[in-house]
């Protein structure tokens, strides 16, 4: 070709480029094929993960249930509050962060620390709540904030409040966060980690009621966990069913007001339906304090308190029941034949029985006692007597056929059985044999025996009610169970008590109250009670006569229990005050006072009714 | 120095100019999707680098490409000055000390090096007219592209290192290399390999590699980019989920939206549709700046259109594949749709050589 002298032949080179060429356009076919897998062929997984990235599932906590007593007023509520959560996964410089976080919400870093490390399992964009129980103020300065850190989340959520204070804190219980290793011990509870459940009393037993069902939301949110508006199934939080409680306030807080400064009990009780009218334990506490994740200082104070201000007495406290323990005494006496309700024994003020001098608490004697004499002036003597005639295992017989050793099934969780000795019981835990001389601390309600203030109120309800037993509950309103008497099971050889030997009984408990016994404390006008009253030993009589000698007053445990009226019985009190002197005269008055209480109730509920 | 010649002006590919213009400004709509909620106004700023870019594009078809061959003596020696300058002076920009400020404008030197090396390239190949290399050629050849290539390394740039790789092994490919000389270069390049592995790479850049075995190893880390950009782009589907509607990068799950990775906005708003659309266009572009080797009228024509069209190529292939996962994160941008004035620049004048050599190939003696 003429040209190439001026073109050189450029055809190698230029063929090689065709080549590179090629290479390239096959290399773009290859990755727009490896495209067409990804968006069509794998479009619904990449979709599903698109979905799951910005959209974020939000807890719209239910608001509880709420409590009330008997008549309507509200023992536990909720008010507005806020709480503030950290996400993890947007923090940028932990230090500072935290030094930021610490600043805003006035707690110290080791509190957020441990915070942050009991949910450390959680996933890192899921919140950790850090701080709750906030009000509006409180929060103002992190809204003001957001911008800068975006790793906290401000929600409200509902929170419980006790417009009453401590008032029957020990029947309402207290809540508690869950913990993370509570969740996955009971996976199939729908319960979730940092909700605030019921720990004890009414709001756990009924925990599954109150709480109600969480609303959902799924909310659109960009990489940095900023919400931009939300999806439209939004599930709204239903709140938990009111519960109504058998507590009668106005008792309530007189049965509390009359142990304000002591330690002690106070059952009331509706003997004809188990409803329980009043229950009291002193010490108490404030449960709005728990409500917040955060009181660590003032729950371990109250853990660590001597005097258990946490503890429900009335069903976990074990006591002698001291004197109150003879009203089983007769009956058993009565229906094992020992004794009719006219057997006489003679008390001298003292009388020795296996070799050992037992003295009655009245020195100079009561003389000759029959039963209703015995039961009044709750002569010892007579009962040491009675109790060698029974031996042990007939009166234990007596005892568990009016409830003692075992639940009585209110509806609290931690209830304890209480214990009534026996021989084969005493054989198969101690491992040595029976004594007789046992026998009588027992006849008296010392020894061994252990019983709980609600067991003596269910005892003393079935009294007078005599013989038909309803188990004691708190549960109300539309959730109470129908009132279908209970039987206990059988016990040995004892036939169930008789109408007439309750009648006995009664007879001599009547005369307690009323007739000047150790009882009459407890005496209201034209309201006809009936009680008996203990005074326990709290250590033995050897020890407690020589801290007398040395000048010291060694107080006994102090108990009341009975009913009223005679007739128809509308309430059964117990009372127990820890070292709080005789029983009559500490507390008989406080059952006087309750019963007086009742009596203008019923009157004014008549007059209403008129 | 001459000015344009009338007639030449009628030798200008248009087509190849206006697929480049097409390009970019997809890219822009693409860039206002992903950044209209930032402040900044990055659509506006990447319509002005168009403008720059498209009058330095003129201006490097007003002159003779031999003219700027002869001077890539000088071009290199400024660059290599340049390159150790930002070294030294350079600010800190992500980590690398890659940008330099002139005036207002903040430029990567990086970028322009690879134009400069086109040029120096065409100068030292024009007069090579055997088949096959000869070793001590090839050894010349590394040599000159050695320097600049260990300072973009220092910097460290991996992924225009890489690109200066691409344009290396390109131009040798061009030149006829023997099977030897490929068995040597191949294990010279693992030799560097290893050894750059062990000794140069910094663990941000050794987990990016592992991350592309596995990116679900680290998915908060360097695999995060990854999966959501593979998120963007699987769920955008066939169809896409329209402009400014997708989700990963409205929401920012997807990072370096604009720059790197404004081809995984464009799959997720646009689907496959739009996909197959742009890389279309690209092979159209690619394919009428490679085959425009058969209008040069001479050996340093050939190696410019090769290196330049070579250039494009690569940073296309390397970004798609990238941002789907089939390779690793390397920081190479996409050539006109990236945000960003130096890519786009370097971009321009590289295309500006290829019409340069296309519309002069009638020799004018």
């Amino acid at each position: 070709m003429p040209e190439n002298r001026i073109y050189e032949d450029l055809s190698l080179v230029q063929r090689r480029a065709n080549t590179v060429f090629w290479i390239v356009a096959a290399m773009i076919f290859l990755a727009l094929s490896y495209y067409w897998k990804v968006q069509i062929l794998e479009h619904k997984k990449y979709q599903g993960l698109a979905e799951a990235n910005r959209t974020r599932m939000r807890v719209l906590p239910a608001p509880r249930g709420l409590i009330r007593d008997r008549k309507g007023g509200i023992l536990a509520d909720n008010r507005a509050s806020f709480k503030v959560s950290l996400v993890r996964e947007n923090v940028k410089d932990e230090a500072s962060s935290h030094a930021a976080i610490c600043r805003l919400l006035g707690i110290d870093e080791p509190t957020l620390r441990g915070r942050i490390d009991l949910h450390k399992d959680l996933q890192p964009f899921e919140p950790i709540i850090i701080a709750d129980g906030l009000g509006p103020d409180d929060v103002a300065p992190i809204e003001s904030r957001r911008l800068e850190l975006p790793e906290l989340i401000v929600e409200s959520e509902p929170q419980r409040f006790y417009p009453g204070g401590g008032l029957a804190a020990h029947v309402l219980g207290y809540l508690q966060e869950q913990t993370p290793e509570e969740v996955l011990a009971r996976p199939n509870r729908k319960v979730r980690p940092g909700e605030m459940v019921g720990k004890t009393g009414v709001e756990r037993e009924y925990n599954d009621v109150l709480r109600g069902d969480d609303g959902k939301v799924y909310e659109v949110v960009d990489s940095l966990g900023r919400v931009h508006g939300t999806t439209a199934a939004t599930q709204n939080p239903v709140q938990g069913g009111d519960i109504v409680l058998t507590i009668d306030r106005d008792l309530q807080a007189e049965a509390e007001r009359s142990l304000e400064g002591r330690e002690g009990v106070v059952v009331a009780l509706d003997p004809g339906t188990g409803r329980v009218l009043a229950l009291a334990s002193s010490p108490t506490y404030d449960p709005n304090r728990f409500i917040t994740r955060f009181t660590p200082k003032e729950w371990i104070a109250l853990m660590s308190d001597p005097d258990s201000p946490l503890e429900n007495r009335a069903i976990r406290g074990l006591y002698a029941p001291g004197s109150i323990f003879k009203l089983v005494m007769s009956m058993g006496g009565l229906s094992s034949g020992m004794i009719t309700e006219s057997t006489t024994f003679y008390c001298s003020g003292s009388i020795q029985i296996y070799g050992a001098i037992r003295h009655c608490w009245f020195a100079p004697g009561h003389g000759a006692m029959d039963l209703s004499d015995a039961i009044k002036n709750s002569c010892n003597i007579y009962f040491y007597t009675l109790g060698r005639r029974m031996g042990i295992d007939t009166i234990a017989q007596a005892a568990s056929l009016l409830g003692l050793g075992r639940k009585t099934g209110v509806d609290l969780v931690g209830e304890k059985e209480g214990l009534v000795p026996s021989e084969g019981w005493k054989m198969k835990t101690l491992k040595t044999p029976w004594y007789p001389g046992e026998t009588i601390s027992v006849a008296i309600g010392q020894g061994q025996l252990q019983v709980t203030p609600m067991q003596i109120a269910a005892m003393t309800a079935m009294i007078a009610e005599r013989g038909k037993r309803f188990r004691p509950h708190l549960i109300g309103g539309a959730l109470e169970p129908p009132a279908v008497a209970e039987e206990l099971p059988a016990s040995g050889t004892m036939p169930r008590f008789t109408p007439a030997e309750y009648e006995g009984v009664i007879a001599g408990m009547w005369r307690s109250v009323n007739e000047g016994g150790t009882g009459q404390g407890a005496k209201v006008a034209d309201f006809d009670a009936c009680g008996k009253t203990g005074s326990t030993q709290t250590m033995s009589r050897e020890s407690a006569e020589r801290l007398k000698r040395a000048g010291r007053e060694v107080k006994t445990h102090s108990w009341f229990s009975g009913f009223a009226p005679r007739v128809n019985p509308k309430i059964v009190v117990t009372v127990l005050v820890e070292f709080g002197g005789g029983g009559g005269a500490t507390a008989a008055p406080v059952a006087g006072r309750l019963f007086d209480l009742y009596k203008k109730d019923l009157a004014t509920k008549l007059e209403t009714t008129k | 120095m001459m000015m344009i010649d009338r007639r030449l002006i009628g030798e200008v590919d248009w087509i190849l100019l206006g697929l480049i213009l097409l390009q970019s400004l997809v890219g822009v709509f693409f860039i206002y999707s992903s950044t209209n909620f930032l402040p900044g106004a990055y659509h506006v700023r990447q319509l002005i680098w168009i403008g720059v870019s498209l009058v330095a594009l003129l201006l490097v078809l007003a002159v003779d490409y031999k003219f700027f061959v002869s001077l890539s003596g000088y071009f290199y020696g400024l660059m290599v000055i340049l390159l150790a300058m930002t070294l030294v002076f350079a600010r800190l920009v992500a980590g690398t000390k890659s940008w330099i400020t002139l005036g207002l404008m903040q430029l990567q030197p990086s970028e322009l090096a690879k134009i400069v090396m086109i040029l120096v390239f065409a100068r030292l190949f024009a007069e090579y007219k055997s088949a096959y290399l000869t070793t001590q050629h090839t050894l010349g050849a590394l040599l000159v592209a050695g320097v600049p290539l260990l300072l973009i390394i220092a910097q460290p740039d991996l992924g225009t290192a890489m690109t200066f790789l691409a344009i290396i092994g390109g131009a040798f490919i061009l030149a006829g290399l023997r099977k030897k000389a490929i068995v040597l270069l191949v294990l010279a390049a693992l030799a560097i390999g290893v050894g750059g592995w062990t000794i140069a790479l910094k663990d941000y850049q050794k987990k990016r590699v592992t991350t592309l075995i596995n990116p679900a190893g680290d998915p908060r880390g360097s695999g995060y980019q990854v999966i959501q950009s593979k998120i963007a782009i699987g769920s955008g589907g066939f169809a896409g989920k329209g402009f400014q509607k997708g989700t990963q990068s409205q929401l920012r799950f997807l990072p370096a939206r604009h720059t790197d990775f404004i081809f995984s906005v464009i799959g997720e708003e646009t689907g496959f549709l739009g996909v197959f659309v742009v890389i279309l266009l690209y092979f159209a572009l690619l394919a009428r700046m490679f085959l425009s080797v058969a209008k040069a009228r001479d050996r340093a024509g050939v190696y410019i259109i090769f290196t330049a069209s070579l250039l494009i190529a690569f940073q296309f292939l390397v970004n798609i594949l990238m941002i789907i996962g089939l390779f690793p994160v390397v920081g190479i941008t996409l050539p006109f749709l990236s945000y960003g004035g130096s890519s786009l620049l370097a971009s321009y004048v590289a295309c500006g050589l290829v019409l340069n050599v296309k519309m002069r190939r009638f020799a004018n003696v």
